[in-house]
């Protein structure tokens, strides 16, 4: 990934949002962006203690990168984070060539919004959960928190137990729609 | 008794907070390090630093050590315990080791921590002295069974509560029969875990109340006042979100009302020191008696601010046994403040906890704006404690002043590090119905459909930056190779940790 991208750094970089938009760069370290037809140079300024900001129509922008692994991104913007891949052309052609791949009505985890233990289940594989309804109960900063299903389906795979211990983003459960 | 010195059995911004007060008042401070956050700020600001990071109990956290606490007040001969709010604050063993010991709590009696604790007690006593109250259980429900009986009789929705609840754990509301068994359960559990003690209780669930409570100060000569009320419906999950004083809802006449009988619930256990009665206001302007919280509470800064009285202060000159030095008359409310929660949280996942190092923080200084925080640059949100940050106080002539001086102050409130609530703050206060004073505890529920704002090009600038910091990288792999590994950055903060 980082020798494909290294050839390539002087040339265009895409930022693939979480609800799949493209934002295209050509030239990302000429900071230049096209906007609304033309093209327009950022400032980036840093204050004295150190913060990273945009000045963009007259209004600052706060920026940092909160998470990175490879070329995965989460950007606050004043205090809202967004995700994105960091693609090249040839890498974001692939990644939407392997994502035609992948079956449609495969299992959609479940995973823990947040560290914690886990207090109760209340679902069996096999069984019928409806979207909204509690699945897990999470023990995390000292309250009980109900998890919730997102889909509607079949429980397919439980991976915790009761009285384990979890972290942020371990699949708790898997449900194939339906 | 002068107090010449007052431990303080608490951390964070709260112990900075008294100590502010000390410093003024020229008492000499103690403080407890623990070894869950050896570095926090709070342990410089104090004048005496006592050490439990060396040896200590893995199931009894530090600030619950009662007798810990108490061998340790008397070893250094401290005249007297400020608990804060949380942790022993509202435990009347606590205030009872205090009294047998000679040392002075800065609090109420343990007798009245005792009975407003006990929420059963609390309502039965609100009840003889004539202050209205919900339909539900006289006392704690024995099982889901009881609980069907009573929620069939007062109607859905009902609330279960812990009886030796607050600060929304321990709570759950129950909308159909059908879910009692299991939200029975859940209660229980929690008011367990969190209180050491199953008991619920079973009450009438006001759909859409306002939050609305009463700063009272009584001293040990029978004489309370209250210092006006500030409204706290802005609430997720019952944990509230931001704070202000006064509240939109309330004239003049519901004021005094409302006041009065807070005065007489506090009367009802010779109440003295700072405490709080918390009220439901129901759409119809009737009110009904919910708790009584007998410490100072995490909110009091914007009574504070429009009353210019020190709470902390008077809780000490009261400790002391100082008479008030006003009377009711002389309560003079002036402006508006609003109190803005800055929690370490994901507002974008559900509010869920954020934990990790602030790696910068900064406000704007000001002289109507006052942030009581107890973290600094480097500090460590930790799992160990609560999520927040800071407190942003703004205070404005009008409500409408206070509005636009915090959207300013939280333009300029910059925090790098973990994800945090200042988006949400904002959406607030873009809300038309917030701005006219038109909410009540279901407003992030039914009213704030988008808990965070942003701006429609945020995403465009955050894209470029991703893409921006990843082309410099490649740059600068290139040109020094041992500097990343695994493509991670390393923030000093991180490093300074793998070092030690």
């Amino acid at each position: 990934m980082a020798r494909a991208a290294k050839k390539k750094q002087s040339t265009k970089l895409i930022a693939l949002s979480s609800t799949n938009k493209a934002y295209e760069f050509k030239k990302p370290l000429e900071k230049r962006i096209k906007y609304q037809g033309k093209e327009v140079d950022i400032k980036l300024h840093e204050d004295p203690k150190g913060f990273s900001y945009i000045v963009w129509k007259n209004k600052k922008y706060l920026l940092d990168v909160i998470e990175k692994k490879q070329n995965r991104y989460t950007i606050m913007v004043n205090g809202v984070w967004h995700s994105f891949t960091v693609e090249t052309p040839v890498s974001l052609k692939r990644k939407r060539y392997l994502e035609q791949q992948v079956d449609a009505s495969a299992a959609v985890s479940i995973e823990a919004p947040m560290p914690g233990k886990i207090v109760d289940i209340l679902v069996e594989v096999g069984g019928e959960v409806k979207e909204g309804e509690p699945i897990i109960i999470l023990e995390a900063m000292k309250m009980q928190n109900e998890i919730t299903s997102h889909i509607t389906g079949i429980v397919q795979s439980i991976s915790v137990k009761k009285g384990e211990s979890v972290m942020k983003d371990d699949v708790l459960i898997e449900i194939k729609k339906g | 008794m002068k107090i010449k010195s007052l431990l303080i059995a608490n951390r964070g911004e709260i112990a900075i907070r008294i100590i502010k007060t000390t410093r003024k008042m020229g008492i000499r401070s103690y403080v407890i390090k623990t070894a869950k956050e050896p570095n926090a700020w709070y342990l410089e600001e104090a004048d005496e630093i006592i050490d439990f990071s060396e040896k200590y109990d893995e199931e009894i956290p530090e600030f619950l050590d009662i007798e810990r606490i108490i061998k340790s007040a008397k070893k250094h001969k401290v005249d007297a315990i400020h608990p804060g709010y949380g942790f022993l604050a509202e435990n009347p063993v606590f205030a009872r080791r205090c009294e047998e010991e000679k040392i002075t709590f800065i609090g109420p009696s343990h007798d009245a921590i005792y009975r407003m604790g006990h929420k059963t007690i609390a309502k039965e006593l609100a009840r003889e002295h004539g202050i209205p109250l919900l339909g539900g259980s006289p006392g704690a429900v024995r099982d889901a069974d009881e609980a069907r009986k009573i929620a069939n009789k007062v109607g859905y929705p009902v609330i279960l509560k812990a009886a030796a609840g607050g600060g929304g754990r321990g709570m759950r509301v129950v909308e159909k029969e059908k879910d009692i068994e299991r939200m029975f359960s859940l209660a229980t559990n929690e008011a367990a875990k969190a209180f050491n003690n199953p008991d619920v209780f079973l009450e009438r669930f006001v759909r859409e109340p306002r939050h609305i409570e009463f700063q009272i100060l009584g001293d040990q000569h029978g004489n309370v006042v209250h210092l006006g009320e500030r409204e706290c419906s802005v609430q997720r999950k019952h944990q509230k979100l931001l704070e202000e004083s006064p509240s939109p809802a309330l004239d003049n006449a519901m004021r005094k009302k409302m006041g009065e009988a807070a005065i007489n619930i506090a009367k009802s256990v010779n109440y003295y020191s700072a405490g709080t009665v918390e009220f439901l206001l129901d759409v119809d302007n009737s009110f009904s008696f919910m708790e009584m919280n007998t410490r100072i509470q995490v909110e009091h800064p914007v009574t504070e601010m429009v009353t210019g009285i020190d709470l902390i202060e008077q809780m000490i000159l009261i400790a002391e046994g100082k008479k008030l030095p006003f009377s009711q008359k002389d309560i003079k409310i002036n402006g508006w403040a609003i109190e803005w929660r800055i929690n370490a949280e994901d507002v974008q996942s559900g509010f869920s906890p954020s934990l990790g190092t602030i790696e910068k923080i900064s406000w704007p200084e000001s002289e109507n704006v006052r942030v009581d925080t107890g973290v600094r640059d480097g500090s460590v949100i930790t799992p160990y404690y609560d999520s927040m940050i800071a407190k942003l106080i703004v205070h404005g002539e009008t409500r409408e002043k206070a509005m636009q001086q915090s959207s300013i102050a939280i333009r300029k409130f910059w925090i790098k590090g973990p994800k945090t609530t200042l988006a949400f703050c904002r959406a607030v206060l873009q809300n038309s119905n917030f701005r006219k004073g038109n909410f009540n505890t279901s407003f992030l529920s039914k009213e704030l459909k988008i808990h965070y704002q942003n701006e429609p090009d945020d995403a465009l600038l955050a894209a470029f930056f991703a893409t921006y910091d990843y082309a410099r990288e490649i740059n600068e792999n290139e040109e020094k190779p041992l500097h990343t590994e695994n493509g991670k950055s390393i923030t000093p903060w991180v490093l300074k940790k793998r070092l030690r």
